[in-house]
């Protein structure tokens, strides 16, 4: 019998029913594409900032002071400090390995081109090594600036050439800064005497920061030709990083344990670089503050922008599910007296209302999260190229969302109808 | 007469109007606070990326070590924001030390990234020291640095993780006297660093390059190209939802009139029987509609705007000083479309008016 009402109800008006669920989808659906878009935005933002380079520099603990303008040091290096090569492949071992974008280890020397000093680095341009857990994974300068300009081409890792009565030996190769290419007048595919052997000249590097005065060669070739073999003076490391808030900026030391762990546990530039010391212990970590702390701003302002936004919308759609429901009592006071009248108590009447109330809103809502999910995946595909990753939580979420906010829309105008004497309301009355 | 009846008909049906009424205004209010949000989103965002200091370097170009200090007041001139860097190296107890110069209030703006105990400025015979220097001499704020040919007093400790930590940043003209430099109209700078805005950044680079001949007018490509990035997707993403909200929306006020018409079926049954002409009844629904929607655009401009301006206050603080960071423009738009979908829904339910027979409505079927 119960049923029967119900259905009956909803055969009966079908057009009525329709208008009242695409309402509630509408308001679904709105809610559904700003949460999913909200939730990943964030994600979204701090890899395209990845492309402002690294944001963590790793450089040996040091006794003496770097004497350096633009690349070229002022003071005998020391072959004392240095950062072993085959330690550096750790960096990808911390506990935040999965938010390190890439590292890219290099050594400095300085060669004589053209009557003066060009800084000289040798670099991982991309190479493949297995980490700690058997996975192939990828460092190198291109993981960490993968955005920079090259005419011609960059220098693969891997090419070799047998040289030297055999033995297997790494090819001569060098990228260019363009300001060092401009003065000097090379090309890609010219060759260059640089500390005494033949370079093939690979690629030209414009990026407009200090890169323009490097020239770049494979970290191997320089370690040879300076006699420095598994040494490295600097690794940089790019970071998927959360912005810094009061609690990053207390001193870890002064932390209460639980604290600690809480600190440890967030990959905040603070914590990834404490981590990093912890593995290379012969080397500090420090966040490239131009970057990281910028960076942070950024993504903290574009974050909250949206949750307010998302709130915002969030509210709406809540109070246009809720006057629509409101509304679809209102319709039928009539009908209410009537069952009144005809003897269905207050409980019948209300069950029979809230039930056919929180259908509509199931089905509102089931309609208008999908509708919102594709919608929110239409705009991350547009604007981001990539599908977002939209948790599959948040459908079951909104739909429930949908259906108490229909029952809550309901309730007041029903508690209205069945205080409301039969008579008076078949008059057409308050 | 007209009026009579339409004033009647909503003081008679003030619930159902009032909920009609609050739907709209709510569509009507996340409107208008989108939009305003996105209009003014891409000035606010520029503005955050200003603390990734310059965005381009004129440089010596060919053989030379300096450019000309006239750089600066080129780059102000276009609008920008300049300043001036020397780079040379001092001794402190007889060490080689990195000593820079720069011109402290040109260069604040393009160096809020760093993390400074003490001054951000150094006036005549005062300096600020990066923070592995001072590790390594053991200074302290206040302390006289003896640097050979210009000893200064302490007055900040500078941490940015970059090459300032470890220098000694001396004012411009101290640290020009210290490297040797010319003065005067032949006065130069190591480099000097540029921010102009993100929109202008091409025109800057070309007029000052045009200008600078004997100088290497770069972009930094890195944040140059992740500001526009970020903005511009930003941008998009705004664009998107506040376009599909005005979808919604549309639909939402376009169902909501013509229901108002459709529940009323009986009522213009009567009204045709005794002798209403349908233009009128249909002119009585519009006036009905538009009421409507004139009153919800309205109320949810009002309100629109108010959430803006919260979400302007709590995200951008700093911009809200310069400005209330609302658009008042977005009231033609979203009253306009409001206002066009109400009529045009209404109408397009009032069609069922002249189909209506009174005799079979009235009949109840």
């Amino acid at each position: 019998m119960f049923f029967r009402f119900v259905s009956q109800s909803i055969r009966r008006s079908p057009r009525r029913k329709a208008m009242t669920v695409a309402a509630v989808a509408m308001g679904t659906a709105v809610a559904t594409a700003m949460l999913g878009v909200m939730l990943d935005i964030g994600d979204r933002v701090n890899r395209e900032l990845r492309s402002l380079g690294a944001n963590l520099m790793v450089t040996p603990k040091a006794q003496s002071l770097p004497v350096e303008i633009g690349g070229i040091s002022y003071r005998p290096v020391s072959s004392q400090e240095y950062i072993p090569e085959d330690q550096v492949p750790k960096i990808k071992s911390t506990f935040w390995q999965l938010n390190i974008t890439g590292f890219a280890p290099s050594l400095k020397a300085a060669a004589s081109l053209g009557g003066r000093n060009v800084p000289v680095e040798g670099v991982w341009f991309r190479r493949r090594f297995r980490g700690a857990d058997g996975s192939m994974l990828e460092a190198g300068l291109r993981t960490v600036n993968g955005e920079w300009k090259v005419d011609g081409r960059w220098i693969d890792d891997r090419a070799r050439n047998d040289q030297n009565n055999g033995a297997v030996e790494a090819r001569l190769e060098a990228m260019l800064g363009g300001a060092v290419a401009g003065r000097l007048g090379v090309k890609p595919g010219d060759t260059l005497q640089l500390f005494g052997q033949p370079f093939t000249v690979a690629g030209i590097i414009s990026t407009g920061g200090e890169e323009e005065d490097r020239i770049f060669t494979r970290l191997e070739v320089l370690q040879r030709l300076t006699n420095r073999p598994n040494q490295v003076d600097a690794v940089q490391v790019g970071a998927l990083t959360k912005p810094e808030d009061e609690f990053a900026r207390k001193d870890p030391a002064k932390m209460t344990p639980k604290e600690y762990d809480r600190w440890y546990c967030t990959p905040y530039i603070s914590s990834i670089a404490h981590q990093i010391e912890e593995v290379l212990p012969m080397a500090v970590a420090r966040p490239i503050w131009r970057v990281a702390d910028n960076e942070g701003k950024v993504l903290g302002k574009i974050r909250g922008l949206m949750m307010l936004i998302t709130l915002a919308a969030l509210a709406s759609a809540g109070l246009t599910v809720w006057s629509v429901m409101a509304t679809t009592v209102l319709e039928r006071r009539e009908e209410i007296a009537i069952m009144q009248a005809t003897g269905a108590g207050n409980g019948l009447v209300a069950a029979l209302f809230s039930t056919e109330v929180a259908l509509e809103g199931a089905a509102g809502g089931l309609l208008g999260s999908w509708v919102g999910l594709l919608l929110a995946a239409w705009v991350g595909r547009a604007v981001f190229q990539t599908s977002l990753e939209i948790p599959a939580i948040l459908g079951p979420i909104v739909v429930g969302a949908a259906v108490l906010a229909s029952v809550a829309g309901a309730a007041q105008p029903l508690r209205r109808a069945l205080l409301l004497q039969p008579a008076v309301a078949l008059r057409g009355g308050e | 007469m007209f009026r009579t009846f339409v004033i009647r008909a909503v003081q008679f049906r003030k619930r159902r109007l009032g909920l009609a009424f609050a739907a709209l205004a709510v569509s009507a209010t996340l409107a208008t606070a989108l939009f305003s949000v996105y209009s003014d989103i891409e000035r606010k965002m520029r503005v955050q990326f200003r603390g990734f200091g310059a965005n381009i370097v004129i440089a010596p170009a060919g053989g030379g070590q300096t450019v000309p200090l006239a750089a600066v007041a080129l780059a102000e001139r276009q609008g920008a924001v300049a300043a001036p860097f020397i780079y040379t190296v001092g001794r402190v107890k007889s060490e080689p030390v990195v000593v820079a110069g720069t011109d402290f209030r040109r260069a604040g703006p393009l160096t809020n990234y760093w993390r400074v105990e003490g001054a951000r400025t150094a006036a005549p015979g005062e300096c600020l020291v990066g923070s592995s220097v001072a590790a390594h001499f053991r200074l302290k704020l206040g302390q006289k640095l003896e640097l050979d040919g210009a000893p200064c007093t302490i007055r900040g400790i500078v941490s940015s993780g970059g090459a300032e930590d470890a220098q000694v940043i001396l004012p411009f003209d101290a640290a020009a006297q210290l490297a040797g430099l010319p003065e005067g109209n032949k006065a130069a700078a190591s480099l000097v660093q540029v921010r102009a805005d993100g929109e202008r950044l091409a025109s800057v680079q070309a007029a000052l390059a045009k200008q600078l001949p004997s100088a290497d007018v770069r972009l930094l490509h890195a944040v140059a190209e992740t500001e526009a990035s970020v903005v511009l997707k930003l941008r998009s993403t705004l664009f998107l939802l506040t376009a599909l909200i005005m979808a919604i929306t549309t639909l939402c006020v376009s169902t909501n009139c013509s229901a108002l018409v459709l529940e009323r079926s009986k009522e213009i049954g009567i009204l045709k029987a005794i002798g209403a002409a349908e233009r009128k009844i249909a002119a009585l629904f519009l006036s009905e509609s538009l009421i409507l929607g004139v009153a919800s655009a309205a109320v949810g401009y009002g309100v629109g705007l108010l959430v803006a301006w919260w979400i302007g206050r709590q995200i951008f603080p700093e911009s809200v000083a310069a400005g209330v960071g609302v658009n008042y423009g977005v009231f033609l738009p979203v009253a306009g479309v409001t206002l066009a979908m109400a009529a045009a829904a209404t109408l397009a339910a009032a069609a069922r008016i002249w189909r209506i027979k009174p005799a079979v409505i009235l009949r109840g079927e």
